[in-house]
């Protein structure tokens, strides 16, 4: 009873201190692994308006599209499984809740996930696992399934049963949000013709701090450090005194003053080949400024999807992080934090 | 907190899982009251006058800090430390009233992450 | 062989001091029952006074030595002990009497207390007998010391530390 109060959700935070010259160093792989990004922001320090190299980066972001009432199993159509195929195409539902209602992935690789609850899972009659966020009793499943199959080829058994399941027993309806590689475009067009669509750009908002108390990353401790980061995103002021009655947050020591900072922020469907680009754009950047600098490059996942890291399963139940934080230094080291939620593996 | 440290080669990759080793949990949460202006201190009076109702005196004594608060949508960014989090969870859920007003806490995030 | 159940409650035993020894005739199981009931409500809150109403009992008084038995649920014990330093009084017949409590024991059956009472009152009669001005005191003490026995005691010696739980009506 009591002794429960004190009991918080688990945590998992891993961090990673290489080069990126160093052979071993899995910036890329693990940046790739999380398919689905919602925000991207970046703190730069010195700078008062963005570099034009990390502006252009940041404003050809690709696109994605938001389409309303998509029935499920119009991912299934023959036109699109080129496309997912090639394994360009990514998909997300949009404004459902992963711990309340059906969500649907599609990942780059060809494979679709649902995360169902008990109802729907016995209505759509495909084989799937039990969700790992159970508690006690089964209410929850997810069906994995590989589009790139032989047996999912049209007409194949897996693909009918599928298709019969998703279209006339659960009649699955949900908005989704698309996206693709840019040369994975044309073949998208027949299903958008079909559905009331729209197109939409990432946004991008940029703020210019003066005199930012900072810390010094080096000897910080990870925990602190992240939690400074997030303090600079969410404009949290560390000016107030450690006796003040609101808040006793502090910059931690040793710190000193920066005069000029950036934080740019991107959101919407973000890919993970963009976000790449845009961190070989930031080491071109680091090269070309002073020693002494930094950048902090934060990525967040949709809190709701049903995957994170990988083919790993997510959940929210108290708190659905996953993100990572790359911190840049111009000699080419990193430091990387990996976090997930309370109830999800490992990242890789 | 366990942290679990694996060094591979000696190249210099270091990695490091830290298991439960944030210190603190970070709240999101929104006051739902049409009516009332309240500044950040008063927000806090009530948070810990919630707190003195439930949990008593031990209670009221949690420190947590009140982040930011944004009181055009009555906002707030909350930090306590993680055995506090039930605890301020719990007397956030039964505030009922502010100043005999009806009002009610939504709690929009809980994360270990100030992110 | 005594079936070992596991004990769902925790046996305190405290010590009622008090400055003037009478004021323990005032006392009944209801006004200390109330004073932690207050206590435990003031440091811990509703949460505190919620727990306090499951099976917590006063489940005996000893109006001559102020030893009290308080009984709590295993589950929240030790929140509900970190409330007894704050009694500060105990209101008893419309009387504030002031007094504190001294915890001596936790256990997990009344038995283990009571033998862990007996064994403390002989230890204190031990204390008592140098201090004795006459012999006629020390003839009492030494009389008390030797009267002085765990009811059943060699048999259960050996089971001291097992929990089972002990008969509801004692």
């Amino acid at each position: 009873m009591c002794s429960d109060l004190d009991r918080t959700p688990r945590t998992l935070l891993v961090c990673d201190r290489s080069s990126f010259l160093d052979e071993k160093n899995r910036v890329s792989p693990q940046v790739e692994k999380l398919h689905f990004n919602h925000k991207v922001s970046v703190l730069l320090p010195g700078c008062s308006v963005t570099p034009s190299n990390l502006d252009l980066v940041m404003n050809t972001f690709s696109s994605f599209y938001l389409i309303k009432k998509l029935p499920v199993h119009e991912l299934l159509d023959p036109g699109l499984q080129g496309a997912i195929n090639q394994g360009v195409v990514y998909g997300l539902s949009f404004g459902t809740r992963i711990d309340e209602d059906t969500c649907v992935a599609l990942m780059p690789k060809g494979r679709l996930v649902l995360s169902l609850d008990k109802d729907s899972y016995e209505l759509l009659g495909v084989e799937g696992k039990p969700s790992r966020f159970n508690h006690r009793t089964c209410s929850r499943f997810v069906v994995s399934v590989d589009l790139t199959d032989s047996s999912m080829a049209p007409g194949g058994r897996g693909h009918t049963r599928l298709l019969t399941g998703l279209r006339s027993h659960l009649q699955l309806q949900t908005d989704f949000l698309l996206s693709h590689h840019p040369e994975g475009g044309a073949s998208l067009q027949p299903l958008l013709s079909r559905y009331d669509w729209s197109k939409h750009e990432p946004e991008v908002s940029c703020r210019h701090l003066t005199d930012l108390t900072c810390p010094d990353f080096r000897s910080c401790d990870c925990h602190s450090l992240l939690e400074w980061i997030g303090a600079v995103e969410a404009d949290i002021s560390c000016e107030s005194s450690s006796s003040s009655f609101l808040s006793s947050f502090t910059c931690p020591e040793p710190n000193d003053v920066l005069s000029h900072a950036l934080s740019v922020s991107i959101c919407g469907l973000l890919l993970p080949h963009d976000v790449q680009r845009l961190i070989q754009e930031l080491r071109c950047h680091l090269q070309q400024t002073q020693l002494e600098s930094w950048a902090s490059l934060t990525v967040h996942g949709f809190i709701d999807s049903p995957v994170s890291w990988g083919d790993n399963e997510h959940g929210v139940l108290s708190g659905g992080e996953n993100f990572y934080n790359l911190l840049m230094f111009p000699d080419h080291t990193y430091h990387l934090h990996l976090a997930t939620g309370a109830y999800d593996t490992c990242p890789p | 907190m366990t942290s679990v440290r694996e060094k591979i080669g000696s190249s210099g990759f270091h990695r490091t899982v830290l298991k439960n080793g944030s210190p603190y949990c970070y709240m999101k949460v929104c006051l739902l009251d049409q009516e009332t202006r309240l500044n950040a201190v008063e927000l806090k009076s009530l948070i810990i006058t919630g707190l003195k109702d439930l949990h008593g005196e031990v209670g009221a004594a949690l420190p947590f800090d009140v982040l930011k608060f944004d009181e055009g949508s009555l906002t707030a960014v909350l930090r306590v430390c993680s055995g506090g989090l039930v605890k301020l969870w719990s007397s956030l859920t039964l505030q009922g009233y502010y100043q005999s007003q009806a009002c009610a806490f939504r709690v929009l995030q809980v994360s270990r992450f100030n992110l | 062989m005594v079936p070992h159940i596991l004990s769902f409650a925790r046996y305190l035993l405290c010590e009622v001091n008090v400055s003037d020894m009478n004021d323990l005739f005032l006392l009944n199981d209801q006004a200390v029952a109330a004073a932690v009931k207050a206590a435990v409500a003031r440091i811990h809150g509703d949460y505190g006074a919620a727990l306090c109403s499951i099976r917590f009992q006063v489940k005996y008084l000893n109006a001559h030595t102020g030893i009290v038995f308080l009984r709590f649920p295993k589950s929240c014990y030790k929140l509900l002990w970190s409330a007894l330093p704050f009694i500060t009084h105990i209101n008893s017949r419309g009387q504030k009497i002031p007094c504190f409590l001294n915890c001596l024991h936790v256990g997990g059956t009344i038995r283990t207390c009571q033998k862990f009472l007996i064994r403390y009152n002989t230890q204190q009669l031990h204390r008592m007998l140098p201090k004795c001005k006459n012999e006629g005191e020390k003839q009492q003490i030494r009389q008390a010391i030797l009267g002085c026995f765990i009811p059943g005691g060699n048999k259960e010696a050996c089971e001291d530390d097992i929990e089972c739980e002990e008969d509801e009506g004692e």
